[in-house]
């Protein structure tokens, strides 16, 4: 270990990132409309985001990089697609 | 001194994705809400990104990295507005969007 | 000379805008800390001059990152932005800080 960043300083980074999931689950789960639910997933893609590449120092491996850019991606898909569908439904 | 700087970034980045679930919390109507979900995530990724980059200091991670914080920046933006979008269609029928000057709160 | 004077603009914005990202973060997450809330939230229209679609798009882009404001939607004309602003304070400080945008914009695309 040593070449690594300390073991206190990605504990608290993974509880500070585990806060905000369980944060933007409560909005997710009280939202008063859609949207604010919409919102909320959003939020939670990075919050997944930021897991994996904390995770990734944790156990020094750099091919886990790759997955940040396939959320990065999939979760704006799905915001829009999302959306489009609500629009479309309501308009 | 590089541990250092490392930790820092990461630990700001964790802090700024805490901040804005706590702003998805406390703002009361959908607008701030998205303020907060919009630049906040944004800036926390970009943080976390850079660290992570630092540690492992290949060039391949420099390059996926900027990847991400390329797509992250100009997808942010987009989303919000096509929440907005899909929102306001719901109440057209009160008040038509572009003429509207007052929040409905 | 005016391949030069460009670049040199570019790297104005860019760092421009790295500062307002920075700055919008501090504003945001300090209005979230503090137990008071100081926002007043308001719609604002604002003219747009710019012609080139790469200057709408980083103009929306910069206003969804600066401090207190958020591009909503465009008019079909592309001549008027409907803006949401977190900290209203009058129309013409307001519209005074968006030409100043805007100009920056414009010395960039040409």
């Amino acid at each position: 270990m040593e070449d690594s960043v300390s073991n206190t300083v990605l504990i608290i980074a993974f509880s500070m990132l585990l806060a905000a999931l369980v944060l933007a689950f409560a909005r997710l789960l009280k939202g008063p409309s859609i949207n604010d639910r919409i919102a909320a997933m959003d939020l939670i893609a990075a919050v997944v985001m930021g897991f994996v590449l904390v995770y990734s120092v944790m156990i020094n491996k750099s091919i886990y990089f790759d997955i940040p850019v396939i959320i990065s991606l999939i979760s704006f898909i799905g915001t829009v697609a999302v959306s489009t569908y609500l629009k479309h439904r309501y308009g | 001194m590089d541990k250092i700087i490392i930790s820092t970034l990461m630990l700001a980045g964790a802090f700024f994705i805490l901040v804005a679930a706590i702003g998805i919390v406390r703002f009361k109507d959908l607008y701030s809400r998205l303020h907060a979900s919009t630049k906040a995530p944004s800036f926390g990724i970009f943080l976390i990104v850079l660290g992570v980059s630092l540690f492992f200091n290949m060039p391949i991670v420099y390059l996926k990295g900027f990847f991400i914080i390329v797509f992250v920046y100009l997808t942010a933006p987009l989303a919000a507005h096509s929440i907005v979008k899909s929102f306001n269609d719901k109440e057209k029928d009160t008040n038509s969007f572009l003429q509207k000057k007052e929040p409905k709160s | 000379m005016k391949l030069l004077k460009k670049i040199y603009f570019t790297l104005e914005f860019i760092v421009f805008y790295l500062v307002k990202l920075v700055e919008a973060n501090f504003y945001i997450a300090w209005d979230i800390l503090t137990p008071k809330m100081h926002t007043k939230p308001a719609f604002m229209e604002i003219p747009v001059t710019l012609k080139s679609d790469l200057g709408l798009l980083l103009f929306s882009n910069l206003l969804s990152m600066t401090p207190g404001t958020m591009s909503m939607d465009i008019s079909p004309d592309k001549k008027t932005v409907l803006v949401h602003v977190l900290y209203y304070s009058t129309d013409d400080i307001m519209l005074k800080d968006f030409n100043r945008i805007q100009d920056k914009i414009k010395r960039v695309t040409g």
